[in-house]
């Protein structure tokens, strides 16, 4: 046994510093925790600063105006608030089945060896960056559209009396309707996900009661896994709403740019984050920049809400797992 | 026996639909990426490595504009990766359960998902409006506090993994928390925060909204932070939105180079992720 | 099982009785007086009195739930860590009540040191897993903190095992030779009492044996409590047991005795197999 190297000891004065340093770093990492909630809160002081001009100018009328005119200094948020809403509902009508299509097939359909590849290949839609949705909808898709895809629905659906006028225009290829679709792309991904994590929540006993019984797998889908799940998908699909809310280069690229409202989906508009993309950095005036903030700062409302609506849900779904 | 058939129709209908959709998603991934490497693989020639943005009608590249790109990321990745990592920090072990950290986490996770045009805004009222001109630093401002929130999510979801006996096992030496936190928790959460550096990275590489009226862009080659700053997502916009066939072309390129580099870096993240699991 | 069978489960050779030890008598090195312990408003442990004596090794003994690991926590007041737990009492060593506020808990921690369950390796080569501690509180030169590291390494019976590769991670030993490495990390910083919180639990039966003998070698230089739910355990290894169920003390006695002449029934039931 080799003897130990007794020596001494230096305590106190260690210790101390030891003291110091839990101080100092708490106190750190408090400040910079701080600093995301200053963040937030910076963003709402600068954006209700910056769209005070515009809107003391209008008022509430600001927001269901629907003119655009730089000249005049006239300004109106309808046709892009309109814009927003409909290209993300239009997102959200072809995204949500797809996702949960895609969500079906990853967990309860595919084999095995398929699911890690398979899901990594859906998220990386998600990691390609919407300027190259834009230019790849700008010289790609819209041309397609404007060619095969757009003549077909106003020769079919756009004849129908009534809902007809939703398909109605000349075939632009961008447009409303283009600028949807994208977007449905851009955040079938993120529901997807989303989805799939929650499905995967669910155990395995629930299921294999309910397959016991002889039910076939859709049953147990549509009966067992979506109630069982049905909280944390509402929270995906807003999660996936308000990323289709605030998205701005693919829409920029094939909307058309039009601050105007047509009844036909097929026809080009314009979107709030379409809008600031675009005219921002040319905009004179300051009733002008201050109603582009003020956009702004109507974006940033609808999509907190969207946002804290989601987390809200997918909180109480941890809850209720116990998480 | 009839309602039998029913059910086995419907459930073989729905389940090909589910494969349908799933195609339906594949299919666009492998569009998007087939005709971007079919449009862009033109541009990547060696000028494009080595010449400056072009007026238009004429021959060049992108160098200002990959060098403005890198170097605004950097800097976006050296401010956000510290001030995210303090911040989860913060989450994980000194917040355990406070009304406090339950606020930031939800606010965080609202940034995390907030629309990056108006991230752009907020940083041109603050530095744009204030410094009176447009900067590189806005642009890495605005990229960094997009790049904040994804870092503190993945770092205080890693701390978290990291078993209470190991934090126990260095308390029980003697250890102060803060050598407790940084020399044990980090060291076993490592893999884990570097795979949330790399999707931040990702993410910001090629985001043009935060941009547009924070760096702006510029012509030339410029060096200086202080004034507008050429980078790919700007020119890329720029370029595709003329009617310039050359100005296309690079614009194409542009989005080729960024759609790789993204790529490579979620991929890679992956990989890592995966493996320090496999390793465990 | 009958008081005799279990006589007869006893080893052959008796535990050395305390007296003969080469030291004097055994010195009192601790002294938990009137401890309570609170999770919340649940009280897990009531009242408990007993000494743990130097350079003997006492064993905490009792079916699961009935204090014992929360018991050993208390000594180096790890509970801390945690809001909502909390003792009331006095835990006296060497005179002074380490329960008392003010009392510097690094300092505490660095005098008493804790082997848990599952082995703990820190996500470092060896070599600084046994060095961290030592770095806390000392500035070595280089050769002299190798002779440290060295000298812990032997102490926990891992000095040959890991000699040539102490630049690895810690984390690429087997189950046995973590637990050792840990072992080895706590009494690299010289501490006087060692709390083991059932070390060999989750090891195979010859790495327990192993860490068997290394405590039985320890022994002589601390005071050494250790947590078990292996009786045999407990019977071969110690000098000291403390048999608890439910948060109380039941009996405490020299180890040959709990296990021939029980003083408590419930004891003389537990040790002998009719609950647990």
């Amino acid at each position: 046994m080799p003897a130990d190297v007794a020596l001494p000891r230096v305590a106190a004065a260690k210790s101390g510093a030891g003291a110091l340093g839990d101080l100092i770093f708490r106190n750190l990492t408090f400040l910079f925790a701080l600093l995301v909630l200053l963040i937030l809160g910076g963003v709402i002081v600068a954006l209700v600063d910056g769209s005070l001009p515009a809107l003391r100018t209008f008022g509430l009328s600001f927001l269901y105006t629907d003119v655009w005119n730089p000249v005049t200094e006239k300004f109106g948020a309808l046709a892009p608030i309109y814009g927003t809403l409909v290209t993300s509902a239009i997102a959200m009508v072809i995204g949500i089945p797809v996702a949960f299509g895609v969500a079906m097939f990853i967990t309860e359909i595919c084999p095995l060896w398929l699911k890690r590849p398979l899901a990594t290949m859906i998220e990386l839609l998600a990691a390609i960056p919407s300027i190259i949705y834009g230019i790849w909808g700008l010289f790609v898709f819209a041309p397609f559209v404007q060619q095969y895809i757009e003549p077909a629905i106003i020769d079919t659906v756009g004849q129908i009396p009534g809902i007809g006028a939703l398909f109605a225009g000349p075939p632009l290829g961008i447009g409303v309707l283009t600028a949807g679709f994208i977007l449905a792309i851009m955040v079938l991904p993120f529901i997807s996900s989303i989805m799939r994590d929650v499905f995967e929540t669910v155990p395995p006993m629930l299921k294999e009661s309910a397959y016991g019984l002889g039910a076939t797998r859709t049953e147990v889908v549509l009966q067992v896994v979506l109630p069982y799940t049905r909280i944390g998908v509402v929270g995906g699909i807003m999660l996936g709403l308000g990323r289709a809310l605030g998205e701005t280069m693919a829409v920029t690229f094939v909307i058309g740019n039009a601050h105007r409202i047509s009844t036909s989906i097929l026809q080009p508009g314009t979107t709030i984050s379409a809008s600031l993309a675009n005219e921002f950095t040319e905009a004179v005036g300051d009733l002008y920049l201050s109603s582009l903030v003020a956009l702004g700062l109507i974006l940033f409302v609808i999509t907190f809400i969207v946002l804290a609506f989601a987390k809200l849900m997918l909180l109480q779904l941890q809850k209720r797992a116990g998480g | 026996m009839a309602i039998y058939t029913t059910r086995r129709l419907i459930n073989s209908l729905v389940i090909a639909l589910a494969v349908a959709a799933t195609g339906f998603g594949l299919l666009w991934l492998v569009l998007v990426l087939w005709t971007l490497l079919w449009n862009g693989i033109a541009a990547i020639t060696p000028a494009l490595f080595t010449q400056m943005t072009p007026p238009p009608g004429s021959a060049g590249g992108l160098l200002n504009a990959i060098f403005g790109s890198v170097v605004m990321t950097l800097a976006a990745t050296l401010i956000g990766t510290p001030t995210g990592i303090l911040a989860g920090t913060f989450l994980a072990e000194y917040s355990r359960g406070s009304r406090f950290g339950e606020v930031v986490r939800f606010i965080n996770d609202i940034l995390l998902s907030a629309p990056s045009i108006i991230v752009g805004l907020f940083v041109y009222e603050l530095m744009v409006v204030r410094m009176g001109h447009f900067s590189a630093w806005a642009g890495a401002v605005a990229l960094a506090i997009i790049v904040v929130p994804v870092v503190v999510r993945t770092t205080e979801d890693m701390l978290t993994l990291v078993p209470n006996a190991l934090r126990e096992a260095a308390s029980a030496l003697g250890s102060p928390k803060w050598k407790v936190i940084v020399m044990v928790s980090y060291r076993a959460a490592v893999q884990g925060m570097v795979t949330g550096v790399m999707l931040a990275i990702a993410r910001i590489a090629g985001e043009t909204a935060p941009l547009l009226f924070t760096a702006l862009n510029n012509q030339f080659w410029s060096t200086n932070l202080n004034a507008p700053m050429a980078n790919l997502p700007v020119v890329i916009f720029q370029f595709a939105m003329s009617p310039y066939a050359d100005w296309q072309v690079l614009a194409w390129g542009g989005a080729l180079l960024i759609t790789i580099t993204v790529l490579f870096l979620n991929i890679g993240a992956r990989a890592l992720a995966s493996w320090s699991t496999f390793k465990q | 099982m009958s008081l005799a069978t279990a006589r007869r489960a006893m080893p052959l050779a008796p535990p050395t009785p305390p007296e003969t030890h080469a030291d004097s008598a055994p010195r009192l090195k601790v002294l938990i007086r009137d401890v309570d312990f609170y999770y919340g408003t649940f009280k897990a442990l009531k009242n408990i009195t007993m000494p743990l004596h130097d350079k003997r090794v006492t064993a905490f003994i009792g079916p699961s739930g009935c204090g014992k690991s929360t018991l050993l926590r208390v000594l180096n007041r790890i509970y801390e860590l945690y809001p909502g737990q909390r003792a009331a009492g006095a835990v006296i060593v060497d005179g002074e009540d380490i329960l008392a506020p003010g009392v510097d808990l690094n300092l505490l921690r660095a005098r008493i040191g804790m082997v848990f369950q599952k082995p703990t390796p820190f996500p470092m080569s060896i070599y600084d897993n046994i060095a961290f501690g030592i770095r806390l509180y000392e500035r070595l030169p280089h050769h002299e903190l190798d002779d440290r590291v060295e000298s812990a390494l032997r102490r926990a019976a891992l000095w040959d095992e890991v000699k040539d590769k102490l630049r690895q991670s810690g984390l690429g030993l087997s189950g046995g030779q973590q637990q050792r490495l840990c072992i080895a990390r706590a009494v690299a910083v010289q501490p006087e009492i060692l709390l083991l919180d059932e070390p060999a639990s989750a090891l195979d039966p010859i790495s327990t044996q192993r860490i068997e003998e290394l405590i039985a070698e320890l022994k002589a230089d601390y005071c050494i409590a250790i947590v078990t739910h292996n009786m045999q355990q407990a019977a071969r290894s110690s000098d000291y047991t403390a048999f608890m169920y439910l948060g109380e003390l039941i009996e405490f006695d020299e180890t040959e005795r709990i296990f021939t002449h029980p003083k408590e029934k419930h004891t003389e039931d537990y040790i002998t197999g009719r609950f647990g």
